[in-house]
């Protein structure tokens, strides 16, 4: 899977839980997701275990408080996966 | 926060005659009578502390800006406090909701309050889990709000919650998890503040959340699983008899 791939992927597992439906529009690998998409804390938890659920890996908490934007998932996800 | 602990030891006999004369004389609040009095409550409570003398969670239901006051004045006397100081329980409460003011923050601030603010940083957040891990390893007390908000429709929110509670019971599993369902008997539900004269409900019920997963999902299983501890005391509440008529 290469890296464009994972984004659409990404995008796709966190439009579910993003409040601000306009941000999605506007969606790229700089959007914050907590202030951007105003996805709340407990949510991103989801939008991690998904991230481990559909790209078969593990996340540790550490790496998981380090996503800050789409771009740290897709290259931390990118990471794992190899 | 030691300073912070002692300090609200010290003032406790100011601060907590004061909150209990809002209680009594402006709010004119009450526990309901029927089959459990206040004294029933306390009693509890006291006997679950000695049982449960280590750190612990009180996992309450949210629904009005002072449920954290209201339960402390329910819970325990002035003197209880006082005579056993491991009684009394950190709160949470919402930054942008008590810290506008100095007076408000000084009052937090020798309430026992560790302010958490939603939305923040995950090392803003992280930060903030620190201090009341700090509180739990000294075998304190945090009275939390499991669902992270206040619920908006006056009911235990079972599909949109925080992980917050589980976060913490993966890093002190042996916190003892106390359930508290609380709420007015004539008003009762979504408000800032309950309208003077109310009268409250509370059930506690100590709660072992077990689960064999691991980390982020463990921390989802155990707060889902005290969720809905809420929702099963929030459903004998509003039981058989018809809720507001079902008073103990």
């Amino acid at each position: 899977m290469n890296e464009s791939e994972v984004y659409e992927k990404v995008v796709g597992l966190i439009k579910p839980y993003a409040k601000n439906q306009d941000a999605l529009s506007s969606i790229s690998s700089e959007s914050n997701i907590l202030e951007d998409l105003e996805v709340n804390s407990a949510r991103l938890v989801d939008i991690v275990l998904a991230f481990e659920d559909d790209f078969d890996i593990e996340v540790e908490d550490d790496d998981a408080d380090a996503i800050i934007t789409i771009g740290d998932a897709v290259k931390l996800i990118c990471t794992k996966i190899g | 926060m030691n300073l912070q602990k002692a300090m609200s030891y010290c003032l406790l006999l100011i601060l907590d005659p004061v909150v209990r004369a809002l209680y009594y004389f402006h709010f004119r609040f009450s526990v309901n009578g029927g089959k459990t009095t206040l004294k029933d409550i306390r009693e509890k409570y006291a006997e679950i502390r000695k049982a449960h003398p280590g750190p612990m969670l009180i996992c309450t239901n949210h629904l009005t800006y002072i449920d954290s006051l209201i339960q402390a004045v329910i819970l325990s006397s002035t003197w209880g406090y006082i005579s056993h100081l491991s009684g009394l329980a950190w709160n949470l409460p919402e930054r942008k909701n008590f810290y506008h003011k100095f007076i408000y923050r000084l009052i937090c601030y020798l309430g026992r309050c560790i302010p958490v603010e939603r939305g923040a940083s995950p090392a803003d957040a992280r930060q903030v889990t620190n201090q009341m891990l700090y509180v739990l390893r000294k075998k304190g007390i945090i009275s939390i709000f499991p669902e992270g908000k206040r619920s908006r429709d006056g009911l235990v929110d079972d599909k949109d919650f925080s992980y917050g509670v589980g976060q913490l019971l993966n890093e002190i599993p042996d916190a003892s998890v106390l359930c508290v369902y609380m709420r007015g008997t004539k008003d009762g539900g979504f408000t800032h503040f309950p309208k003077k004269g109310e009268s409250y409900y509370m059930d506690l019920s100590v709660y072992k959340p077990v689960s064999d997963l691991k980390g982020l999902r463990r921390a989802r299983d155990i707060s889902t699983q005290i969720i809905s501890r809420l929702k099963e005391m929030e459903t004998n509440y509003f039981g058989s008899n018809g809720g507001l008529a079902k008073v103990h």
